[in-house]
């Protein structure tokens, strides 16, 4: 099993076209390899010999082993230099140092011992598993508490001491899956027939009836998985038509939800409609070795299917994870056309890449086979039944859309600990079973009580391993989300999709209310206020928006020309709509489409000053600001 | 004078919003300090000159033996196009058509020596973004603008004004926009530090005013109303949380730039008359005028660029000589007018004013010698024929020119050299890119050591934190 270092590590390689020659100390390329090699096995990770560790810079100065800037004077020194068998380090049955390695010893004290801070030789305690697992669901606690999830989550509570959150109440919950599952949020009429509903199982028949709403939802999900896989892409390089999208094909699969690992297949060994996630970004000019569309697929591959940051790898060993270069180049060998020269750090190693993957106990992969066959091969090995690493990526990803936080966090992050390794083995396992169905596991989330539980306001992010899950976090609206919940409040929808989206658009399903059938933004192109509001170019994969609102977003929003046009044109459709409505009447038709309830008594009369006495599309407009500027709206809670 | 310096701590309280929104976002983290200490800042404000589109030095900073106009000349015989010109100073001279510039040269430092990457096929785009954050595309994460970088390690001067303003460019509606929005942008710092865009400094007010068709008081009023509505809202219980209370933040920011009074910095028509006729050579010089406005008001790091437009102002690819001379038209009034007044407010000691462009240009050769970037030249021959063969249209590397002023850099001074015939590589000090941001970090008190974690990994001010200051650029005991 490879070794999993807890490192900060090094430098981002870059183009070193105008390098100089840097005279100082390289702590992580030519002291590193060095006590490695020589002196971790005795001093770092657990073994101290003699009571000297390496582990840190800290320890190392606590432990008197060298004095900085004195090397003369620094026991490290005098050891490997000692002429003295029993003093000499390393011990007399190892090979001594070279001069040159004493040489970089000595100038590593002298230079104040240099150390890359948060370094540490010992390795991180958590090792994320490979095989899937199945988990033994612990009994419910109580009747009604059935779910899988909330049985494992109940468990996880009660270790953890913390009590559930309460459950949501109707019209926040029916917001909340309208617009988790369909970006959007529910008509007046949706919501009220929910709320009057006496049904026990509607909350779970509603989650249900939105699922099924495929062209919506297709519309909502195609900005996470263009976001993902690096779609609809106009960034650089593209003016050599680098890019291939992959609209159609994706459009298509969501449409008729492909289950997961076909999907995944699909984008690895591509037909020519989906073959330009693989194919990626060509760029004009010279690139840095690691940017080479053999690596980018690579890098890709490892980020979307398995959160894993091959980013490092493909210029030098990881060293902030296990990931070696052989590892980035192994799989991008399998993509390239003809032998790939290996390149550490921009420099040639003389070497040629290897076809290998990722996880070499789940198969190999033929190196002698057509280009295509490989490309089988390793789209079988990602998806393999006993890669539970792809599963596992997934579903968390899943749970990050729905929950706010991921189990694993941040989520491109898979080697972290999750904070609950059962739920996540549980959800791969469900998802994997019930054939990478995506709408499935969207489902089976939103149907527990942990999704149906109120969300708990956190007074500042929690990093690191002391988070504890205790329930639904608010979550931001995408830029897409806020722009169409505004042309939604508004009926201010383009009448036509962009002529980048091409071909027909599928109807919507019968029953569909006709307030949500217009052409939705993921159908258009980018405006400046979504691209302010964080639509990206997509010139990286893309997982997480976003969390806050910036000054400058907040400014766009407050004067911007897109939302001012937008609201004026959308108070003008209002009064058009209800002509005789009186500013009573006209403050709960916009409260209930954009906030899916009705006012109280003090937003009332607040609202209603805000009208003046008659309304006029002006107040109308000003209305329409304030309440889609109140971050009840900008958020999902 | 008006720079009302915010200590760190003071800075934080100010931008709560901004503080907040980073920390909690899961952003980047500053990496603890190293043992080596930040240096002593030697200027507040940094104001870059953008030369857009490749400015070639022989035309402009580095005269080399002119060649009048003659049909049947061999190309290849040509270095300069203008004529040299002398200026307040010895041993520099520039071309003709920058008598303005040559008049305050003593105030600066004149750079002959900077020396760029050959990126292969030359783009425009690619070597603005090498320049701008630093780092050469593609990259793996969105690398900030060094604008972004200065405004996200010292904040704001005057948290009414947002750190990092970037005036001149269109963004939309050319060919190589979305490669500009690549690096204009806070990248990873997100755009709490990202660029304050105002591409036509005449309309800048109207970026910083209710929208068009809203008076002011109708502003305010929504305003007040929509918190009159919040206070109203039973969500109340949701305002101990951290993406609540950030968003509330930003946009009581946001209205406090609407609402301030350095708003009227933003409005070039309140400049007198006179002031702003001297700066009016277009849209350049207007935007040296709202530069040197903002940073009155506490603007951090102020960019203005001749706007680059594939082809147009500085992008010449046939008609070189032409083109230059309106192009000099345009900057040579503005760039002394902005360095005359600074001096007289007191200012220039601590505002860095850099100019600088992506690359240089020259009459024969693309890149640098060896490469094998491609011609790009659309004029052409070996012989003068006609006007449009004449003047720098291809792409040169080797060696290109930077001012400085300001800023604690030294004043009168003539730094590296250049080769006096073809080709006119760099022959001594030559600057890199890293170097020179360094240089430029240097004097704001930032190390080019300076990182944060992004992906778990350290990312640098310089390219792998190896940046090193030109202190040789810098007056004594500064």
């Amino acid at each position: 099993m490879r070794l999993l270092f807890s490192l900060a590590m090094l430098a981002i390689c870059t183009n070193s076209v105008v390098a100089q020659p840097d005279k100082k100390t390289d702590f992580a390329h030519d002291v590193v390899p060095l006590l490695k090699a020589k002196c971790a096995k005795c001093h770092t990770n657990g073994t101290y010999k003699g009571g000297i560790s390496f582990d840190t810079r800290e320890e190392l100065l606590k432990a008197k082993a060298a004095v900085p800037g004195k090397s003369a004077m620094s026991e490290i020194h005098k050891r490997v230099n000692s002429k003295e068998e029993a003093a000499r380090m390393p011990p007399p049955k190892a090979e001594p140092l070279s001069a040159k390695e004493v040489a970089v010893l000595a100038k590593w004290i002298d230079d104040g011992l240099p150390w890359e801070p948060g370094f540490s030789f010992k390795p991180a305690t958590y090792l994320a598993p490979l095989k899937p697992r199945k988990v033994a669901v612990p009994p419910a606690k109580t009747v009604g508490r059935e779910h899988p999830i909330d049985r494992i989550i109940d468990a996880y509570h009660t270790s953890n001491k913390v009590t559930a959150p309460a459950k949501l109440d109707d019209e926040v919950f029916t917001r909340r899956v309208y617009l988790d599952l369909l970006g959007l949020p529910p008509t007046t009429e949706e919501l009220e027939a929910f709320v009057a509903s006496k049904n026990d199982s509607k909350n779970a028949d509603l989650v249900r009836r939105v699922l099924a709403e495929n062209r919506s939802y297709t519309d909502h999900w195609l900005a996470f998985w263009n976001d993902a896989l690096r779609n609809e892409y106009k960034g650089t390089g593209y003016i050599d038509g680098g890019r291939k999208q992959i609209t159609a094909w994706l459009y298509q699969s969501l449409l008729e939800n492909k289950p997961y690992d076909k999907f995944a297949r699909e984008l690895i060994a591509p037909t020519p409609a989906s073959e330009g996630f693989a194919k990626g970004i060509k760029w004009r000019g010279e690139v840095n070795a690691s940017q080479i569309v053999e690596l980018q697929f690579s890098q890709n591959i490892g980020q979307v299917f398995f959160g894993a940051n091959l980013k490092c790898a493909s210029c030098h060993d990881s060293f902030i994870d296990s990931w070696k270069l052989d590892d980035a180049y192994g799989l991008a060998a399998v993509i390239a056309d003809k032998p790939l020269a290996v390149h550490r750090c921009d420099k040639p190693t003389g070497k040629t890449a290897s076809v290998k993957f990722l996880f070499p106990e789940l198969g190999t992969i033929d190196a002698t086979a057509p280009k295509a066959k490989r490309l089988e091969q390793l789209a079988a090995l990602v998806t393999h039944p006993d890669n539970g690493r792809f599963t596992r990526t997934m579903v968390n990803r899943i749970w990050h859309r729905l929950m706010g936080r991921g189990i694993v966090h941040p989520v491109d992050v898979m080697g972290n600990r999750p904070w609950s390794e059962d739920l996540l083995d549980y959800l791969a396992v469900y998802f994997a079973e019930n054939n990478y169905d995506l709408k499935k596991l969207i489902e089976h989330i939103a149907t527990s009580h942990a999704y149906q539980s109120k969300a708990v306001p956190l007074a500042k992010e929690i990093a690191g391993d002391g988070y504890v899950f205790r329930g639904p976090e608010l979550k931001r609206l995408t830029a897409e989300q806020f722009t169409d919940a505004i042309w939604m409040l508004t009926g201010t929808a383009p009448l036509k999709q962009s002529a980048a989206f091409q071909g027909a658009l599928p109807p919507f399903p019968a029953g569909v209310p006709k307030e949500r059938q217009f052409v939705r933004t993921t159908l258009v192109d980018c405006d400046a206020l979504m691209r302010s509001l964080g639509r990206p170019n997509r010139e990286q994969v893309v997982t997480t928006r976003p969390e806050q609102l910036s000054t400058l977003q907040a400014l766009d929003l407050a004067n911007g020309q897109t939302l001012t046009t937008t609201l004026d044109r959308g108070a003008a459709n209002i009064l058009k709509a209800n002509p005789k409505a009186t500013a009573e009447e006209l403050v709960e038709w916009v409260f209930v489409r954009a906030l899916s309830r009705k006012p109280n008594a003090g937003e009332r009369d607040a609202a209603k000053r805000l009208l003046g006495g008659k309304p006029t599309a002006e107040n109308v407009a000003d209305l329409l600001w304030a309440v889609v500027m109140l971050p009840e709206f900008q958020l999902v809670r | 004078m008006h720079a009302r310096e915010l200590s760190r701590r003071e800075y934080l309280r100010a931008m709560t919003a901004a503080g907040l929104a980073t920390v909690a976002g899961g952003a980047p983290r500053l990496r603890a300090a190293e043992p080596s200490a930040q240096p002593k800042a030697t200027a507040d404000t940094v104001i870059l000159l953008w030369m857009a589109g490749g400015m070639g030095a022989p035309d402009t900073f580095d005269p080399k033996r002119y060649t009048k106009f003659e049909v049947g000349v061999p190309v290849d015989k040509i270095l300069s196009t203008f004529p040299a010109i002398d200026t307040v100073v010895d041993n520099i001279k520039l071309t003709e058509g920058l008598e303005n510039v040559a008049k305050v040269i003593d105030r600066g430092t004149l750079i002959r020596s900077h020396v760029v990457a050959d990126l292969g096929n030359i783009l425009h785009s690619r070597h603005q973004y090498h320049w701008h954050t630093g780092y050469v595309p593609p990259q793996t994460v969105a690398c900030p603008h060094i604008g972004a970088w200065i405004a996200r390690v010292l904040g704001p001067r005057n948290a009414a004004i947002p750190p990092f303003i970037n005036i001149g460019q269109k963004l939309e509606g050319h060919g190589e926009s979305e490669e500009l929005k690549a690096f204009t942008t806070g990248g990873f710092f997100g755009t709490e530090y990202g660029p304050f865009n105002l591409p036509f400094p005449d309309d800048a007010v109207n970026a910083v005013k209710p929208p068009k068709g809203m008076t002011p008081e109708r502003f305010a009023a929504r305003h007040e109303k929509f918190k009159e509505l919040l206070k109203a809202s039973p969500v109340g219980e949701m305002a101990s949380d951290h993406h609540h209370e950030s968003m509330l933040k930003s946009i009581e920011n946001a209205h406090r730039l609407l609402t301030s009074k350095e708003r009227d910095a933003f409005d070039i028509t309140k400049e007198e008359k006179k002031s702003y006729d001297a700066y009016n050579t277009g849209r350049f010089g207007l935007g040296c005028l709202l530069a040197r406005r903002l940073a009155e008001s506490g603007a951090r790091f102020i960019e203005v660029t001749t706007e680059y437009v594939p082809f147009l102002h500085w992008d010449t690819h046939e008609n070189g000589h032409t083109t230059y001379a309106r192009m000099k038209k345009e900057i040579d009034r503005p760039i002394a007018q902005l360095i005359l007044d600074l001096e007289q407010r007191g200012m220039l000691d601590r505002t860095l004013v850099v100019l600088a462009s992506e690359f240089s240009r020259d009459m024969m050769i693309e890149g640098v010698p060896g490469s094998t970037a491609k011609d790009q030249s659309r004029a052409k021959t070996d012989k003068l024929g006609e006007l449009k063969h004449y003047g720098l249209h291809r792409h040169f590397t080797g060696s290109g020119s930077v001012l400085m002023f300001g800023g604690g850099i030294k004043k009168g001074n003539l730094y590296g050299e250049t080769a006096a015939e073809r080709p006119l590589v760099t022959t001594k000090n030559p600057i890199s890119i890293r170097d020179l941001h360094a240089t430029i970090f240097h004097a704001v008190g930032i190390s080019p050591k300076t990182a944060f974690d992004v992906e778990k990994r350290p990312f640098y001010a310089t390219e792998d934190g190896k940046g090193v200051p030109v202190l040789d650029l810098f007056a004594k005991g500064k």
